[in-house]
């Protein structure tokens, strides 16, 4: 039973300090990568992941409690909203005319585009 | 003694920086909006811990509205900038 | 009437995990509003495909498959995404690929893209007007055909399985 109690705590200790590091490293991305897109990849991915990991934290550490269950929906919520608030912001950047960065090496949506008005 | 919770608080507010810096210097909209969906994510975060500390089930009420709204108002400004209307 | 019992279900169990309390009798009463939530945001529901229970059923272990490989590709795509961060001097090569895929219902592709977007390094940005090309944005775009690729083998056949 002790036992029991003591390995909760720990493993919701460290779900708590995984996400609080990767929210941070999240927002971190957000200054240092060049373009809207790559920064669409840190905030999506990072971001959610680490709300999450934080949310499961509180339900380990509440247990089913009506704090828990809330947590554990805020969570679900985020990962099931933020890729398609991802996919619509990135298709607005790009036809309103936000570049690419330099390094990029690629771009065959701009040609599908080009193709589609000229026609 | 730094409790747990202090600690978490002030790691989050770090994290809220670079948010502000990216609204105020973003050299496109799409930018702007990303940081405030991004600073969304770090409010709610912030509000389940302090849920969890005061023991009250209506922060965590708050959390799950800011994260419905915001999910809101991102698509809303991306329909607005992609097609000009926004219904 | 099948249609409404299954997604009656569904919305009582959203009740419930909004609530915060899972009882039976939370159950009931998100059970008794569904309807009154269906039936005016029908368009949204398909409601012309047919439907079968059975069928339903038969896919439980496609999808849990599906679920685990899902997890799995998240938390290598953050270790990923957090390497790329934590490097002193960012050396990456970014690009807009098109992925031609094979699903063809709303869910399946529904399904697949927002798969796109959490697993490595690759964000869905468009898709074609024919429903056949997916547009991604992948931040390591040296080697288009790859990703392509490693899209269509791997993440596309566990969504035809659970979803088509």
């Amino acid at each position: 039973m002790n036992l029991i109690d003591i390995s909760l705590e720990i493993l919701s200790n460290a779900f708590l300090a995984i996400g609080l590091i990767f929210v941070f490293l999240g927002m971190l991305g957000l200054v240092r990568l060049p373009d809207v897109y790559n920064r669409l990849h840190t905030t999506t991915k990072i971001g959610t992941l680490g709300a999450f990991g934080v949310m499961m934290s509180i339900l380990l550490k509440v247990g089913f409690s009506p704090i828990g269950v809330k947590a554990v929906t805020v969570g679900l919520f985020l990962l099931l909203t933020s890729p398609i608030a991802a996919h619509m912001i990135g298709r607005a950047a790009h036809r309103h005319g936000v570049c690419l960065c330099q390094e990029s090496v690629i771009d065959e949506y701009e040609k599908a585009c080009a193709l589609k008005n000229k026609e | 003694m730094i409790s747990m919770l202090t600690l978490s608080l002030t790691f989050m507010v770090l994290a809220i920086i670079p948010c502000i810096y990216r609204i105020i210097k973003g050299p496109s909209i799409p930018d702007r909006v990303i940081a405030l969906d991004a600073m969304t994510t770090v409010i709610v975060v912030m509000l389940g811990i302090y849920s969890f500390d005061q023991g009250s089930v209506f922060f965590m009420d708050v959390a799950l509205v800011l994260s419905i709204i915001a999910f809101v108002g991102t698509v809303t400004i991306a329909k607005y900038l992609d097609e000009g209307v926004v219904l | 009437m099948k249609r409404y019992i299954s997604y009656a279900v569904i919305l009582g169990l959203v009740w419930c995990f909004v609530h915060g309390t899972i009882s039976f009798n939370n159950f009931v009463l998100g059970l008794i509003f569904a309807p009154f939530i269906i039936r005016p945001f029908k368009p949204l529901y398909n409601f012309k495909q047919d439907f079968s229970f059975g069928r339903a059923i038969k896919k439980i272990p496609a999808q849990a498959r599906y679920f685990y490989v899902l997890i799995k590709e998240i938390i290598k795509a953050n270790i990923i995404v957090a390497k790329i961060v934590l490097q002193p001097k960012i050396n990456i090569k970014p690009g807009i690929i098109a992925v031609p895929i094979r699903t063809v219902t709303d869910l399946g592709i529904t399904a697949i893209a927002n798969t796109i977007t959490l697993t490595p390094g690759t964000l869905t940005i468009d898709i074609s007007d024919d429903r056949s090309v997916l547009y991604v944005h992948c931040i390591d775009a040296s080697d288009p055909e790859a990703v392509a690729r490693s899209i269509r083998n791997d993440l596309e056949r566990y969504v035809l399985e659970a979803f088509e």
